[in-house]
């Protein structure tokens, strides 16, 4: 009977033969892409990637945009999930579950990448494994790295090199780490495809470009040495490239994001559908969780709001009196909405903001005749943003063309019909730091922004930082989230952060 | 002639002798005897398992003698897993409950005959829900913490499969006796699967010449919810939306006053008919019984009803040298269950609203809506409306079975072989419909699902057993040898369509295989000195290749201290032995058949990824692929346990007893953990890390307090204590680790209230510590700065009590006087603390208000006043020590009415009182966490037996 406890899998696949089919290289390649949006391998829920969370709540993309966002003065959330105030208060401990989950996913999508990596090796190139696609899982798993580096600091470092199981990973210095995902984008770099040639939502050199761009504009921050010129070359690849402001901003969030026009802008996406491509997280909490109160949920193209996350007064007064009525970026709803907070959990203090939406240019829900899951697409890098960095590295830098700074801040201004700005005197600290806040709010960049202008911590004040009403400042060492105390644990060459 | 005492039935094959001469006979197919006898001579009547009788000779002509069953526990004959022993051969911690000790009422699922009948066993009663199983704990049930705690049950010689739900497929009234394996010394012959303990299940067997026999068994029960959750009247409601609502919420108040919990519980009623067929022959008897049930839930439309079929037959060839036993058990369950989601649904929902709306489109049902009249997703539904529009049916199939051969070598009689096949099967298929006009499913436009389960499991064994007597050397030998081999095979699968055409599915399948080969051997010396010895080897197909080969096994002496010359004439003593034992038993029962295997699995449709467009434009989707966690080097999980027992029996057995002590360390746990992050394809696996211990102490008392031939009394009264705590939980020893979190809670999502920890009790509460006003109220938001840092924060949780209790106990009483019969059962339970999810989690002011909507309640908001949920504070941790009356019967034989028919009516009561200081809806909660409790209901029954 020996051979009858030789028992093979019935549903899933043996790794010895899921390659034996080449098809299998694609669909492992669009489960790392797809790490991003979805939870698991049943949608929207069932079968999920990782555990000890909520699956809806271990979504990539819902926790990367809590910690970017909940953290700052952009968003406040109403529910009372586990530690989830944590974040909006600054306050978090290593226990917290949301920062473990964040932790987790970026190690989930690393170690699939690695394994990635590992099961290809041996492969030689052919139609259904393009050069191509090794040199994309690089660039998520750099993309994640950057994510670690951005928000853990000195972490812990495996790569494809590295096998499956019984071992204690080094932690990596953030300077090793940086280097790495430095030494990984300019290696694959001529092997991505052109900029703008791959497919919709696979990445390209531009993507490549614009993260080199991002990790050296933050270089300081991460290594303590201000590296932002070198970021110049790469945003003019970027801006070179034939990308284009689309015309209408409103419509870069909605659920035709991907044909109205707006695709024309973006460099990378995390894509998401709503029929084929569901969870709890990712686009679906982005358009649910901020609709409540007085606000119409046929309007967002959905069935019904969450009730949860909506901004302080601290976002809201970005925009002056003005610009509030002009700026087709200040989209507030405040009918029945308290511009100021008293109660945190109540969804009708804090104006809504109504930006990412489940309905097409011409005002069609999205496929999901349900209304609950999303067509629309996260822009994760877009020419705007490119515009703002080159104006922010050439004034970090003071290298680069001044002309130039100013003609990209005024492109990304008179999109939305704001006033364009006089000179490359304007372009303050301050100036670029509420900018970007105003262009690219609710997208993700918030925290790390705000930490590269010294605002996130021991500077700047906000609503309810702090867990005080009027806010109040927080200890320097909350720049960095702290490894989670699972992994503390479970691998013991881990140091802790400062200060937890 | 020579008949039983009880019934009258001529007894075959008793030994008649003369004692002190190797003279004598047999009985015949009619009882009757002949021998030659002289005056004076004592003629001795012996039979297996009835009291011998002396008779002294002295010149009749006929001498009619009725033997009386043995009751006495010494020569009961237990089955021990491969094999059978008396009862005082036994070194291990072996204990049998048999039909006469059951307890009575309307029980569906057969573990609960024998709640509190014996120390070690804990039975939870199961919910209220129709056809729902009781949790089976075995010393304390926490032999591991992400495997299997469940004791392995083996019926007629069938290990079930552990995936496979509940006993109730078999009939109560086709079980003969439940002995429970508790120590490893004794479980050991089923190593792999014996952590939890062996519960051997014996169904009832016909007698050898013994004419057809029927009986009709029949009871009527009616069932009644005791006690519901304490919410808000709708007037408390009123004032407290008034005194805290804004405009908006106090406009969405109603004029009427609704019990929602009233509108979704009934009374219930169940009747159970069955009939048996028994009887046998010279060579051959068989058994065979049909029952149905029709069992209502006390939530409305939930429902059970169930067909058993049983058939046991034996037939004696060549000389008895072979006999061949087969059996079939069945049973046929027609399930419909309510939406248990109406339960939390009615301690919530506004209880100034009426049930039905005329205007309301959602099937004319209350329900919340947004301000433009769309349905409000987030918000509770009407109670009533998820009942009727909702409906899950679903037709279940279980069948167990075996067929056994037992040959006794013609030339050497002392070896008896055996072979064994055996199956369990289960067949689930469900129906669910939700209609269109359900608020639940409205904007899907209804739902039409259906889903299956198919389990099965296949046994095959073969065993040799050569006992001897050698009398040269005063010793028994009793050697067994073989082999086992068991295969699982598990699926199910669901599709669902919402009507609006999304369609969703699922299908799994999973295979694993378990290969044994065991002996053991008992020795006895002078019937004194007993020694038993296990060795099983194990090899299990989810463990990876090198590791999955493993011995298991157990060492165990008796010493019958009644048997040595210097107890001989103890007047006091009738039964005393000493047994000590040691066993190691393992355990791969998780809930991953392939977790040491890379392997990758396929996503669904839903799950798909946008690369470009096709060629006509539309979107291009890619299905996905995702690679397993795995850990190639997956091995056992493996227990030491030490057991001491001693048995006792004064003045003539009328008080007998035994007394346990026991020690279990656990090591290598398969338990569920995190890994280095980075070094594995997901955060956590099943993987062997972390050690524990359980220690305890039962003692089991049997008293017969009267006994004569008008009135008998007997008492059972047992308890049992445990201890456990966690030794080691991760690979490297971390002191400032708070440990592991478990325990989901409802408020909020992702939750936690409990948490392993090192040096602590597994499922320890994790909480903060409530401070207190000078009246004794909680204040809220204020708790104690448990690590002294000048700030309150998530580090100053602190472990408090755990659901485990500190001690069980179990006292029954049978009395017979005359044709009356009474018998009661009560158990008790201390130190078993219980999380009060329902009050922490609605106790509250905010939970009166959701997402535009106002909400019911918990009464616990009027004695804490708090504004916001206090999810953590301690003060939700409660004592849930109680005292149950589980049953109580009381009956009347009507022997004489007609002839040959014998007839008890009986009236039980079951669930009658319970007696705690917790404040939620019943302390008994498996797993200390309540949340929407199906209620168990009160039942009384009348019943009635028929025997002809």
């Amino acid at each position: 009977c020996e051979s009858e406890l030789d028992l093979e899998p019935i549903v899933e696949q043996s790794a010895a033969d899921v390659f034996d089919d080449p098809a299998a290289y694609e669909q492992f390649l669009a489960r790392i892409y797809a790490g991003f949006v979805v939870s698991g391998q049943q949608g929207p829920a069932g079968n999920p990637d990782i555990t000890g969370i909520d699956e809806g709540f271990s979504n990539y993309l819902r926790q990367y945009w809590k910690h970017q966002q909940l953290t700052t003065d952009e968003a406040l959330i109403a529910w009372n999930d586990g530690t989830i105030h944590d974040l909006n208060w600054q306050v978090w401990t290593p226990a917290n579950e949301f920062i473990t989950a964040m932790y987790n996913r970026i190690y989930f999508q690393i170690s699939i990448s690695n394994e990635f990596l590992r099961a290809t090796a041996d492969v030689p190139e052919s139609e259904f494994l393009p050069a191509a696609y090794k040199a994309e899982v690089r660039f998520l798993r750099a993309l994640s790295y950057w994510h670690a580096i951005d928000m853990f600091g000195n972490v812990p470092f495996v790569t494809d090199a590295d096998p499956i199981g019984a071992f204690l990973p080094v932690q990596g210095s953030r300077q090793e780490v940086f280097d790495f995902i430095i030494s990984e984008l300019t290696e694959i770099e001529p092997i991505m495809i052109d900029a703008r040639q791959n497919v919709y939502g696979r990445s390209d050199k531009a993507a490549v470009w614009m993260l080199l761009a991002k990790l050296y504009l933050n270089a300081e921050v991460y290594t303590g040495t201000d590296q932002s010129a070198q970021a110049i070359p790469y945003l003019e690849n970027v801006i070179g490239a034939g990308y284009t402001l689309h015309d209408d901003y409103d419509e870069l969030f909605l659920a035709d994001n991907n044909t109205n026009g707006a695709q024309n802008e973006f460099i990378f996406t995390f894509n998401s559908d709503g029929l084929n491509t569901q969870g709890f997280g990712a686009m679906t909490f982005l358009v649910h969780a901020p609709v409540g109160g007085n606000m119409s949920a046929a309007d967002f193209g959905i069935n019904g709001g969450w009730g949860g996350i909506r901004t302080t007064s601290a976002f809201v007064n970005k925009f002056s009196a003005s610009e509030l009525i002009t700026d087709e970026r200040a989209n507030f709803f405040t009918d029945g909405q308290e511009l100021e907070i008293a109660d945190v959990f109540n969804f009708n203090d804090g104006y809504a903001v109504e930006k990412f939406r489940n309905v097409t240019s011409n005002g069609v829900p999205g496929s999901d005749a349900s209304g609950d899951f999303i067509d629309t697409d996260f822009p994760v890098f877009r020419l705007a943003d490119a515009y703002l960095m080159y104006a922010e590295a050439v004034k970090r830098s003071a290298t680069g063309d001044q002309g130039l700074a100013v003609q990209y801040v005024n492109l990304v201004r008179q999109r939305s019909n704001a006033t364009p700005i006089g000179g490359f005197g304007d372009i303050t600290d301050a100036f670029l730091l509420a900018e970007r806040s105003k262009e690219l709010h609710w997208e993700a960049h918030r925290r790390t922004d705000l930490i590269r202008f010294g605002q996130f911590s021991d500077q700047g004040i906000w609503p309810w930082k702090g867990n005080v009403e009027s806010g109040t400042t927080t200890e320097a060492f909350r720049d960095l989230f702290p490894i989670p105390s699972t992994d503390i644990t479970a691998n013991p060459n881990l140091t802790q952060n400062p200060g937890y | 002639v020579v008949t039983e005492k009880g019934t009258g039935t001529p007894l075959l094959g008793v030994n008649v002798i003369i004692k002190g001469t190797t003279t004598g006979t047999t009985t015949d197919f009619d009882g009757k005897y002949q021998l030659k006898v002289s005056n004076g001579q004592t003629m001795e009547f012996t039979y297996v398992g009835y009291k011998s009788q002396e008779i002294l000779y002295s010149g009749q002509a006929t001498i009619n003698v009725a033997l009386e069953e043995d009751a006495s526990t010494l020569d009961e004959v237990v089955v021990v897993g491969y094999g059978s022993a008396v009862k005082k051969d036994v070194t291990g911690a072996v204990e049998s409950v048999t039909s006469d000790d059951f307890n009575g009422g309307a029980i569906v699922s057969p573990e609960q005959l024998i709640s509190g009948k014996t120390a070690g066993v804990q039975v939870t009663p199961p919910s209220g829900a129709p056809g729902s199983g009781s949790a089976i704990k075995i010393r304390g049930g926490v032999s591991s913490l992400s495997a299997s705690s469940s004791p392995l049950i083996v019926v007629d010689g069938v290990p079930l499969d552990q995936g496979n739900s509940g006993l109730n497929y078999i009939n109560a009234n086709d079980i003969e006796s439940f002995t429970v394996l508790k120590d490893a010394s004794a479980a050991s012959i089923y190593g792999s699967r014996a952590t939890g303990g062996v519960i051997l299940i014996t169904t009832k067997t016909g007698k050898s010449n013994q004419p057809l026999n029927v009986s009709v068994n029949h009871y009527t029960s009616v069932g009644s919810n005791v006690n519901e959750v304490d919410v808000l009247s709708s007037t408390q409601f009123r004032d407290l939306v008034l005194a805290n609502g804004n405009a908006n919420q106090i406009s969405q108040l109603g004029n009427t006053s609704t019990n929602w919990q009233d509108q979704i519980y009934r009374g219930s009623l169940t009747t159970d008919t069955n009939v048996t067929l028994s009887g046998g022959f010279d060579n051959s008897n068989y058994r065979a019984s049909i029952g149905y049930v029709s069992q209502e839930g006390t939530l409305r439309n939930s429902q059970v009803q169930r067909w058993t079929g049983s058939v046991k037959f034996i037939q004696r060839l060549l000389n008895d040298d072979l006999k061949i036993e087969a059996n079939v058990l069945g049973a046929l369950l027609d399930d419909t269950f309510g939406n248990t989601g109406a339960i939390g649904a009615a301690v919530s929902f506004d209880p100034t609203q009426s049930v039905f709306d005329p205007t309301s489109p959602f099937g004319g049902y209350t329900e919340n809506v947004n301000n433009d009249g769309t349905i409000n997703t987030i918000a509770v539904r009407n109670p009533v409306a998820l009942l009727e529009l909702y409906s899950n049916t679903a037709d279940t199939k279980r069948s167990t079975g075996s067929i056994k051969f037992d040959y006794t070598l013609p030339f050497f009689r002392d070896i008896k072989l055996t072979a064994k096949g055996g199956y369990d099967y289960f067949e689930v298929d469900g129906n669910l419909n939700i209609p269109r006009e359900a608020a639940s499913n409205f904007n899907d436009e209804g739902l039409v699902g259906t889903y299956s389960t198919l389990n099965r499991s296949k046994l095959i064994d073969l065993y040799a057993n050569y006992k001897k007597d050698i009398e040269s050397i005063k010793s028994t030998i009793d050697l067994t040898v073989g082999h086992s081999f068991q295969n699982f095979y598990r699926s199910n699968r669901f599709n669902n369509l919402t009507g609006v055409g999304q369609a969703t599915g699922n299908v799994f399948k999973t295979e694993n295989a378990l290969e044994s080969y065991f002996g053991r051997l008992n020795f006895s010396y002078d019937d004194k000195y007993l020694l038993t010895f296990n060795l099983r080897n194990d090899s299990s197909s989810r463990l990876n290749p090198d590791d999955r080969s493993d011995f298991f096994g157990g060492l165990s002496i008796g010493w019958n201290i009644i048997d040595e010359n210097f107890m001989k004439d103890s007047k006091v003593f009738s039964q005393l032995k000493l047994r000590a034992g040691y066993g190691e038993t393992g355990q791969q029962e998780f809930g991953q058949d392939y977790g040491y295997i890379p392997r990758y699995t396929t996503g669904d449709g839903q799950v798909q990824y946008q690369f470009g467009y096709n060629t006509d434009g539309s979107p291009r989707f890619v299905t996905t692929i995702r690679p397993e966690e795995y850990d190639e080097n997956l091995r056992w999980e493996r227990s030491k346990t030490f057991n001491i027992g001693l048995d006792f029996g004064f003045f003539n057995d009328r008080l007998t007893g035994s007394v346990e002590v026991y020690e279990r360390k656990v090591e290598d746990l398969i338990n569920f953990i995190p890994v280095p992050a980075g070094t594995n394809l997901s955060n956590a696996l099943f993987t062997n890390v972390g050690n524990l211990e359980n220690r305890g102490l039962e003692i089991n008392l049997n008293a017969t307090i009267v006994e004569n031939d008008k009135f008998s009394w007997n008492t059972n009264f047992n308890v049992s204590f445990f201890e456990n705590k966690i030794t080691k939980l991760f690979l490297t020893d971390d002191p400032t680790s708070p440990g592991s979190p478990t325990g989901g809670v409802a408020g909020g999502v992702g939750n936690t209230i409990q948490i392993n920890s090192v040096g602590f009790e597994a499922n320890s509460f994790y909480v903060f510590k409530q401070v207190y006003d000078a009246q004794g109220a909680p204040i809220e938001g204020a708790y104690v700065d448990i690590n002294g840092d000048g700030v309150v924060d998530t580090d100053d949780r602190y472990r408090y009590k755990s659901p485990n209790p500190d001690a069980v106990f179990g006292f029954t009483s049978n009395m017979q006087y005359g044709n009356f019969d009474f018998g009661f059962t009560f158990r008790a339970s201390l130190g078993n603390f219980a999380y009060n999810n329902v009050a922490s989690n609605t106790g509250n002011v905010q939970a009166l208000f959701g997402a535009n909507t106002i909400n019911n309640v918990n009464s616990s908001i009027l004695d804490t006043g708090f504004q916001n949920q206090q999810l953590f504070s301690d003060y939700y941790v409660q004592d849930a020590s109680f005292l149950k009356l589980d049953n109580l019967t009381i009956g009347y034989n009507l022997d004489n009415i007609f002839k040959d028919v014998r007839i008890r009516v009986y009236a039980t009561g079951q669930n009658l009182f319970v007696i705690t200081d917790y404040d939620g809806l019943d302390p008994e909660i498996n797993g200390g966490i309540d949340n929407n409790f199906y209620p168990r209901s009160r039942n009384i029954l009348m019943g009635l037996n028929l025997n002809l």
